[in-house]
């Protein structure tokens, strides 16, 4: 580490990192310095002046902006001088010019920096008597945020992040001078996986989205801190509801996960906590219909089948459960039978992975401090949202980049090296001898490599990624970020023995072996591959018992349905995420109804069967996870809510996994599942619902060419079923390719084994006619 | 793509030059600026995928340059110095006189898309002010009547290349200083002259 330099401000020797700039030196120290355009994520820009310094130089004392102005050893500053403040009453008088009246209706005002420092530093009058600029009031940049142009101060945030981080610049400066506006090109909306960010750093109230607009003042939220359990990133959090409503999610920065960042579809999908569809009771089917029944009697109907010691359980879980509702699921089994029994996740492409003693996990930081990333797995722009991030800053930080195709072509424009369909097959075999590509050896070779792995779709071999684990494993100082997908998936890891996905669960479970199933939060019937198969075990076993929020393809063949609490907002809880740091899922609003939350409901169902119950509290069930951990490095509450481990505990852990190799045949069709899809919860949610509705494809230049594909549309057609679908051609397909995304209803349906027809949709019509 | 091969080619020579694709974005907006007199959507579009940057980024320069014209232009754009030197000098009776025989207000394009007429910054000749360029083509020491005389030129010749020394010989005054270099290159377009774009011919 580099010598400390010492400085004074305003007065007080302090001391600094070399090479900081002097607002975040001071800052450091506890000097608040007034800015608008510097934000701690983004490279500095010095467009809004508000942030003057006197600084003494040979020449006399000077005014700089100190968000561009690095440290130096002996410093004089002075951030309070008469001549500072006068300068800021000046930025700030000149800003105002334009800004128009609009604090009565703005979505900012009370949290509006622009309001706080004309406050705090501003001259307290204008003399400014010209007409302010007008623009047409907000204009939808994208189908979720608005912008209203009057009222922005032009720092350049919104279009430094959308440039600098999330790599899809899309909304810039257009004209010059007075004329200055943020918009986008024509018919060239803000689409953004990311674009909710630009709204919580924008410094007005320029920038709103959909969903908030007009909502609420911000002095009426209440808010809690918590966990996104949308992916394994798991970004901090900050919930915001009023009057018992969830309003607002807003990003924490949490220097080892997210800094600050969320996606949109973490941000935006939870108003279905409101929806007038949450089940509210409890539901039993009676005469082929889901008809209301009491919760007591859901408990004794069900206490019957458990106390018959006969009756063999099983369990499909969701991956969206707190570790404390996981281990409740746990306790249950381990009470109700001794014998070994698996878990299933509600996940296609749950596989072995990389654990074990001689694999060396790494931490989302690791990227930063590595040689070379490299990336095989599911699209990580759509499935990690934010560690997708966390890669392009870590290429910005000068980390090299390979990439495996044919998934993250995001990412290969940014990459070192990327490695499409030249060298992976159209079954996700890689082509040719690692240990002979010159490219990837310079990159790797003896050096520090983070790998991210997974699989890219359910018929690609576990051989394959194991391939390149070893070839890296062998070459280089390797680390592994296992890519798994799903929500909670690294709690199930820590707290479930035996886990097993929905490709075991088809071959698995049956009626010989299931009297009774609990499907918890997962609608596998209306999302997985194996979606057809799953609608036949499940109508062949006896009692299926369906946790959830919302009724969907798989409640309603079942014979019980239990409403129970969101975990976002409505749940206390844990929650670990891809590096295994372990944090808190907090409770903001009530649920609705008559719902609980699982363990609970299990619990309840465990004392009315008469078993033993040993975890009848949540913080019983919160130490029973972690009871195999040293106490002072466990994540239960107690350490949690200690303010130095707000940002969670990381404990690196060698889940059991009992997957077994995924034996699909394999067709030209390769599975996969975009950020937004239709599930219940995101159908439920107003403001993104669009998002994830349409139905498309995506297929290789040759599979185009081979159908005569030129309308822009075409049918897929096996059996009976027939989904009309849109198509883009990727040119980056080997030939004979065609992605579908899986989590848009009916496109789940086919059988992926067996050949699906691709029918131009012009033929059709032709057909149709005659 | 709306641009031609021939300008394509072109556009691919000029992004040849430069070490990164996008710092060629100047030169090829000339270019788009050349071809249509203006900056279509149409030619961003084309650029964008050029030089490797979003349609909106090329929006920001080409807004932000006030050469880079957003509405189409005529044959001949005349810029009329209004800055300190020149008005000095009686600019604004020259900006008086060419209004009056354009019938053209301020940044207006006539029906026939003869002219387009724009008073301007200082076009740094105020050494031989009041100074005027047709197609960025600069003529120092015009007086109203010789604005007139050279707008009725204009009209009446309609030359395919403006000449800067032609124009001098013919209505300018006092110059700024004497460049001593024959140039008998000009102007093709609205755009400036310029070899590697190839908007620039020698006048026969
Ligand atoms: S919209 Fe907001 S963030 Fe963007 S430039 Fe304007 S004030 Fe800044
Ligand atoms: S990246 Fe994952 S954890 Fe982060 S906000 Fe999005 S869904 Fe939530
Ligand atoms: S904060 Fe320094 S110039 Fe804006
Ligand atoms: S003031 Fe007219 S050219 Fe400089």
């Amino acid at each position: 580490m580099s010598e400390k330099v010492n400085l004074n401000v305003n007065g007080l020797e302090i001391e600094s990192d070399p090479n900081k700039l002097l607002i975040e030196a001071c800052e450091d120290s506890g000097i608040h310095i007034p800015r608008f355009c510097w934000h701690k994520r983004l490279d500095p820009v010095g467009m809004c002046r508000m942030c003057l310094v006197e600084v003494e130089t040979p020449r006399g004392k000077m005014l700089v902006p100190s968000c561009t102005t690095e440290v130096s050893d002996e410093m004089v500053v002075d951030t309070e001088s008469d001549v500072v403040k006068k300068a800021q009453e000046g930025v700030l008088e000149f800003l105002l010019i334009n800004h128009p009246l609009d604090c009565p209706i703005c979505d900012k005002a009370g949290e509006c920096p622009l309001q706080d420092q004309t406050m705090a530093y501003g001259p307290g009058e204008s003399r400014f008597v010209e007409e302010k600029r007008h623009f047409e009031k907000p204009i939808n940049i994208s189908e979720i945020i608005l912008l209203d142009r009057e009222r922005c101060i032009l720092c350049a945030r919104c279009t430094r992040f959308s440039d600098e981080i999330s790599g899809d610049p899309l909304i810039e400066f257009i004209q010059r001078g007075n004329k200055t506006e943020v918009n986008t090109f024509p018919n060239e909306p803000f689409k953004s996986y990311f674009s909710g960010n630009t709204v919580q750093i924008c410094p007005v109230g320029a920038l709103t989205s959909t969903s908030y607009r007009f909502k609420a003042r911000p002095w009426d939220l209440k808010s809690i801190r918590s966990t996104c359990n949308g992916c394994p990133t798991g970004c901090s959090i900050e919930l915001n509801s009023s009057q018992n409503k969830m309003l607002r999610i807003l990003g924490v920065d949490n220097d080892a996960v997210n800094q600050g960042w969320m996606c949109d579809k973490g941000r935006y999908n939870f108003e279905y906590l409101n929806s007038d569809s949450r089940l509210k009771t409890p539901l039993k089917m009676t005469d082929n219909e889901l008809v209301e029944i009491e919760i007591q009697d859901v408990y004794s109907e069900l206490a019957e089948f458990i106390k018959d010691r006969q009756t063999k359980v099983n369990f499909l879980l969701g991956s969206n459960l707190t570790n404390e509702d996981y281990v409740a699921f746990r306790e249950f089994s381990n009470t109700i039978s001794k014998s070994e029994r698996s878990f299933y996740l509600n996940d296609d492409l749950l596989y072995k992975g990389f654990f074990g003693e001689n694999i060396e996990l790494a931490k989302i930081d690791d990227l930063n401090s590595s040689d070379a990333i490299v990336v095989w797995a599911e699209d990580l722009k759509e499935k990690l949202p934010v560690l997708y991030l966390r890669i392009r800053q870590a290429v910005k930080n000068g980390v090299k980049l390979v990439v495996f195709g044919h998934t993250n072509e995001t990412l290969s424009d940014i990459a070192d090296v990327f490695y499409g369909k030249d060298m992976v097959s159209e079954n996700f075999e890689i082509l040719k001898d690692l240990s002979k590509m010159k490219e990837i050896n310079n990159l790797v070779a003896g050096k520090n490599i983070t790998a991210i792995l997974g699989k890219s779709t359910p018929y690609q071999s576990d051989e394959s990624v194991t391939k390149l684990f070893e070839f890296l494993n062998s070459n280089a100082n390797s680390k592994v970020l296992n890519a798994y997908s799903k929500g909670n998936t690294y709690g199930a890891f820590q707290t479930l023995e035996n886990l097993k996905g929905l490709n075991d669960f088809v071959n698995d479970i049956s009626k010989d072996n299931t009297d009774l199933l609990f499907i918890v939060g997962a609608d596998p019937i209306g999302r997985s591959v194996y979606s057809n198969q799953i609608k036949s075990i499940i109508k062949s076993i006896d009692t299926v018992v369906t946790l959830d929020n919302f009724n969907h393809e798989t409640s309603e063949l079942s014979d019980y349905v239990v409403p129970i609490s969101s975990t976002l907002g409505e749940k206390e809880g844990t929650f670990t995420n891809i590096e295994f740091r372990t944090s808190r899922i907090d409770k903001l609003v009530p649920s609705p109804g008559q719902t609980l939350s699982d363990w609970e409901f299990i619990t309840s169902l465990m004392n009315f069967a008469g078993l033993t119950v040993e975890t009848n509290s949540l913080e019983d069930l919160n130490r029973k996870a972690y009871e195999n951990l040293d106490s002072s490095l466990s994540p239960v509450f107690d350490n949690l809510d200690k303010p130095s481990n707000l940002d969670g505990m990381i404990n690196i852990f060698n889940p059991k996994i009992a997957a077994s190799e995924n034996k699909l045949n394999k067709t030209m069709f390769f599975t996969g599942e975009k950020l937004y899809g239709d599930s219940a919860t995101e159908r439920h949610s107003d403001s993104i619902s669009m998002l994830g509705s349409k139905k498309f494809i995506e297929v290789s230049e040759s599979v185009a060419e081979k159908y005569n594909l030129t309308s822009g549309s075409c049918i897929l057609a096996q059996d009976e079923l027939e989904v009309t679908v849109s198509y883009e051609v990727n040119n980056s397909f080997p030939n004979d390719l065609v992605y579908i995304p899986t989590n848009r209803r009916e496109l789940n349906k086919f059988d992926f084994s067996r050949e699906i027809m691709i029918i131009p949709s012009q033929v059709k019509e032709a057909l149709n006619v005659n | 793509m709306s641009w031609d091969d021939k300008l394509l080619k072109q556009a691919k020579k000029i992004i040849k030059l430069y070490p990164q694709k996008r710092s060629a974005l100047g030169p090829l907006l000339h270019l788009a600026q050349s071809k249509d007199g203006y900056i279509s959507d149409d030619s961003i579009s084309v650029i964008s995928d050029l030089v490797g940057i979003t349609e909106v980024q090329v929006k920001s320069v080409s807004t932000f340059y006030s050469m880079y014209k957003q509405e189409p232009t005529g044959k001949y754009l005349l810029s009329v110095c209004k800055s300190i030197s020149c008005e000095i000098n009686n600019s604004s009776e020259v900006i008086n006189k060419v209004q009056e025989f354009t019938g053209l207000n301020n940044n207006e394009t006539d029906e026939d898309e003869l002219f387009t007429f724009e008073a301007v910054e200082c076009i740094g000749a105020c050494g031989g002010a009041p100074a005027v360029q047709v197609n960025y083509e600069t003529v120092e020491g015009v007086t109203p009547e010789n604005a007139i005389n050279m707008c009725k030129w204009l009209k009446e010749t309609k030359p395919d290349v403006v000449v800067a020394d032609e124009m001098q010989e013919n209505f300018g005054g006092v110059k700024s200083f004497d460049w001593a270099i024959q140039d008998n290159s000009g102007s093709t377009s609205t755009a400036p002259g310029f070899q590697t774009l190839n908007t620039t011919k020698v006048k026969k």
